[in-house]
């Protein structure tokens, strides 16, 4: 089962100003939960290593992205695939941006699906955990580009 | 001879295998450990369809400790693809034991690290990087069927198999029926085997004399060496397969020749030194074999008046996961049981077998028939409910009838003998019907959901292996046959070696008590070879533990080899005794077993007669030469070939059966169905060893009842397996077996020397026994039971109205 989620939060801050930050593999890797570091190939093309862990089950993802679309400042699609516990994931995140009064309505939709060992084993608890996961990169997000302003994210 | 002087088959003796297995002494696969052995893990595919667009072992190759690797492509290049057992288009199949080019299910083997040691093997298993390229998975048989996304290009569809089953005038009973009744789709879920041990190969590819040794758990090593030599190019006398005690296989062991392939391969990579590859739990459940899963399609059924069924048509798809293997055998081996215990002579059956992608299936206990006798259960119990008759009446009404056997099948099948009437009239008083049926009155007026099931069902013993030409003409096997060697050694021991390969049916005391009768000795006397060696053992191709045969094909076998062996052992006594033939008496004397003269009163015990062969022989006179106290005895069922055409014949030996009844509850809270009350009956012929027989119907009960309400093998949508643990798979354990009620009756065999049937599967009886209960409890509420496997979940979604709707699945025309 893929795990999809999607949400919206607004920022102060002008849309060219969060569109420089979400291509920026520099700014925006660190924000991923237990990050651990990437190595960036070109402004497009980058590989995040995160530390991964399902209960006992504990790794290192290793996930090459690459900025599969890019619509300056209005759109960027990340698409990636790695590998995680000796299994595999593949994942899309869109980033939807839109100029508002107060500052950018992002509007952020993604799904990843986890193949292997790591779904086979953790049974129900992946969804969750994965959805925790992102809620805590979409909080880093809000608070890296200054967030104080209203937010709606759920999980589909 | 025993104590009543009645003889030894039938008696409660103790099994001769318990002493060293419940003192922890049994000798298994992973305790054998040589000298310079490796130790051999598995890279596994962590997508169920995919291309494989690179594979890295530099990294697990650096690793101290690790001796080498071997990929997918290596194999192709030095060995054949496994040979298919369907004709094209299944045919085309291309099977390696390490996917080359693309991975078909979740789990397959991609690479293998051989290492020092199991660890470091680990390590350099993780160190492989392997990069995929996903392809659209296809998780359902009906949905490969369509061939949107194919599996295997070489043979151009995700059909294996397909062929239809037809006998009687079909269209006339359904223009005569008095009602029909149709069932739009039911299901048989995925499960599996959980043995004790799992499966473990250790092989030797010696560079010194270019033999293949193996020390493993294979449970059908005759017919694993049969693929091997063909798919290694090495003649089949050069491998040696050696087994000695097994924790379980319940036929899942009879395919773990790839990995035997693998390790061989990785040992002549290795320079020759012996590669052990032990199989983890969870890799056993997402990659060793499943049982098969089937669906019935568009189901019609014709019934009198008196609501006897006339005919049945349906289409069976069943799925056979990644790669056919065993399977196509499958294809007809359901048909051994074509019409259940019941009557009906007309019926057609269009069989599709297709790959998915999923963990490949193999034989699993009741294989192949447990399904059909599942689908015709449902039948059945769906027709009584609808026409409102009691299920019991409605067996009677369709059962076949014990004056008729033996009874030709439809399809030509020769049922030997049997009584169901009689089992269910066993099982109704063991369980206390009426006394039930009054509970349950009163429970519903409480608004319980309490349900009461029957489940008929046979265990189909000693295949006729033509029945393989049903589903490829060009199949070469026919027939069954199966060997024992049963000899006087130097010191007068008497020593039989079986060509079965034993996991726990206690083939060592059956075989020790038939012996035991052919000399007039106590059973205690007689040595049966643990384990199976094909150096030591007589063999034939057919040579395993399967399909429950050894009270049939192993013993008639054993029982040959023993007559040959009292025949010798009375020409030589009758020279040296000095007596005829029949003056001669076996039994047992001051100094062992012996045979006496009845005319002079001499003697000469067992270690006299063998010391005359073995060490004395220059005594013999010349037409004595030919005695070698050493006799082999091979056994032939008598089969003739099957009419493939009209894929009619008589397909099996025996037909054993079984009779269960449940009483189940489920919970109005929880929706927990709980088991109240549990009969088994069961009818294997002559019984040759009570505890033996009793031990293994509980085995088998305890084996469907967590198939029908814990075990189950799930796949998600992109073929994940969902259910690779114990948490996941439940399988079932002391804690949620409920005691059961066991009873018997004999209708011996008249196609077995001894009327013994084989037995040991059980036909899979709970799994009909419990949907027949369920059913039984919730059919009020409008929901019929159309899945074989049934949870808390399933039901709550079937009280909810989400599945199982009545009025979905099944239409009744009245017509009288």
């Amino acid at each position: 089962m893929p795990i999809k989620f999607a949400g919206e939060f607004e920022v102060q801050r002008g849309p060219e100003d969060v569109y420089a930050f979400l291509t920026d593999p520099n700014k925006f890797c660190p924000l991923l939960p237990e990050f651990r570091g990437v190595t960036v190939e070109d402004p497009e093309h980058f590989t995040v290593q995160v530390n991964v862990g399902v209960s006992y089950i504990k790794g290192v993802a290793s996930v090459k992205l690459h900025l599969a679309e890019s619509q300056r400042p209005s759109r960027a699609q990340y698409k990636g695939q790695g590998s995680v516990a000796g299994g595999n994931v593949s994942m899309v995140a869109t980033f939807d941006l839109v100029s508002v009064e107060s500052g950018t309505k992002v509007a952020w939709q993604g799904e990843a699906q986890v193949f292997g060992r790591l779904t086979s084993v953790s049974g129900g608890l992946l969804e969750p955990l994965g959805k925790k996961q992102v809620q805590k990169l979409i909080n880093g997000l809000q608070a890296a580009l200054h967030n104080n302003v209203t937010e709606s994210g759920s999980a589909v | 001879m025993s104590v009543d002087g009645k003889g030894w088959v039938g008696k409660a003796v103790p099994r001769k295998e318990e002493d060293r297995l419940l003192r922890g002494r049994g000798k298994f696969a992973d305790d054998i450990k040589l000298r310079a052995m490796l130790y051999l893990r598995f890279v596994r595919s962590s997508y169920a369809h995919a291309n494989i667009v690179s594979i890295d072992t530099s990294e697990a190759d650096k690793i101290p400790g690790v001796i080498c690797t071997l990929t997918g492509s290596e194999i192709a290049a030095h060995t054949q693809p496994f040979i298919q057992i369907a004709p094209d288009p299944g045919g085309k199949i291309q099977d390696y034991p390490i996917a080359v080019s693309k991975v078909r299910y979740q789990g397959e083997p991609v690479a293998a690290v051989v290492a020092v040691s199991s660890g470091l093997a680990d390590d350099g298993a993780e160190a492989v990087q392997v990069e995929y390229a996903e392809l659209d998975p296809v998780v359902d048989a009906e949905q490969a069927l369509t061939d949107a996304s194919i599996l295997h290009e070489q043979a151009g569809t995700n059909q294996v198999w397909q062929g239809v089953f037809e006998y009687g005038d079909v269209e006339k009973a359904f223009r005569e029926a008095a009602s029909v009744v149709e069932i739009d789709r039911m299901h048989f879920h995925r499960f599996s085997s959980t043995p004790l041990e799992n499966n473990v190969v250790i092989a030797q590819w010696d560079p010194k004399d270019e033999r293949i040794y193996y020390w493993c758990n294979n449970s059908f090593p005759s017919f694993a060496i049969q693929f091997l030599a063909a798919h290694l190019s090495v003649h089949i006398d050069r491998i040696r397969v050696q087994t000695s005690d097994i924790g379980g296989s319940f036929g899942i062991k009879i395919t773990s020749y790839p990995q035997m392939a693998v390790c061989a391969l990785a040992s002549k990579k290795a320079g020759g030194r012996p590669v052990k590859w032990v199989e983890t739990r969870s890799e056993h459940m997402i990659s060793s074999a499943h049982g098969n899963e089937r669906t019935f399609r568009d189901t019609r059924v014709a019934l009198d008046k008196s609501a006897v069924i006339t005919a049945i048509t349906s289409r069976h798809i069943d799925d056979c996961g990644a790669y056919p293997r065993y399977e196509p055998l499958g294809c007809v081996i359901w048909s051994q049981v074509f019409p259940g215990v019941y009557r009906f002579k007309n019926a057609r059956i269009d069989f599709s077998q297709a790959v998915t992608n999923k963990c490949p299936v193999g034989p699993n206990r009741g294989y192949s028939r447990m399904q059909h006798l599942w689908f015709l259960e449902r039948v059945v119990d769906i027709c009584a409910h609808e026409l409102g008759i009691p299920s019991d009446e409605m067996r009677l009404r369709n059962y076949i009838r014990p004056e008729e056997f033996p009874y030709t099948t439809p399809n030509g099948c020769v049922y030997d003998s049997g009584n169901y009437p009689k089992m269910l009239a066993v099982a109704k008083d063991l369980i206390g019907w009426e006394a039930w049926k009054k509970n349950q009155s009163e429970a519903r007026k409480e608004g319980r959901m309490l349900g009461i099931g029957i489940g008929t069902t046979l265990d189909s013993g000693t295949n006729n292996f033509g029945q393989s030409q049903i589903v490829n003409p060009g199949a070469p096997f026919s027939g069954n046959s199966q060997g024992a060697n049963c000899k006087l050694d130097i010191y007068g021991e008497v020593v039989v070696a079986v060509g079965s390969c034993p996991q726990g049916q206690g083939h060592e005391t059956t075989a020790a008590q038939v012996v035991a009768d052919v000399l007039n000795i106590n059973p205690d006397f007689v040595t049966v070879r643990t384990g199976f060696d094909t150096e030591r053992n007589v063999h034939t191709g057919f040579s395993g533990t399967y399909a429950s045969q050894f009270a049939v094909s192993g013993l008639s076998a054993v029982h040959g080899a023993a007559q040959k062996l009292k025949a010798e052992m009375k020409r030589l006594a009758s020279f040296v005794l000095e007596s005829k033939e029949e003056e001669l008496e076996f039994g047992v004397g001051a100094q062992g077993p012996e045979i006496r003269s009845k005319n002079n009163g001499k003697s000469i015990n067992y270690w006299g007669l063998a010391n005359i062969v073995n060490v004395n022989s220059a005594v013999l006179p010349v037409e004595m030469h030919d005695v070698t106290l050493n006799c082999r005895y091979i056994w032939r069922a008598p089969f003739k070939v099957p009419d493939v055409k009209k894929k009619y014949g008589n397909l099996t030996m025996t037909y054993a059966s079984q009779l269960h009844i449940a009483v189940v509850e489920i919970d109005r809270e929880t929706f927990i169905p709980k088991i109240l009350d549990y009969v088994a009956v069961d009818d294997c012929g002559t019984v040759i060893n009570p505890p033996i027989v009793e031990g293994q119907v509980y085995g088998a009960t305890a084996h469907g009842i967590g198939a029908a309400l814990l075990e189950t093998c799930v796949y998600d949508a992109v073929g994940n397996m969902m259910t690779s643990t114990f948490s996941d798979y439940i399988p079932i354990t002391a804690m949620n077996m409920p005691s059961v009620k066991y009873g018997h009756i004999e209708t011996p065999s008249p196609h077995s020397y001894s009327g013994a049937k084989g037995m040991g599967e059980g036909g899979a009886a709970p799994v009909h026994t419990i949907s027949a209960a369920l059913q039984d409890a919730l059919f009020d509420k409008g929901i019929i039971i159309d899945d074989s496997f049934n949870n808390p979940d399933s039901l709550f979604r079937a009280l909810k109205g989400e599945i199982g709707r009545a009025d979905n699945i099944v239409k009744v025309e009245r017509r009288a």
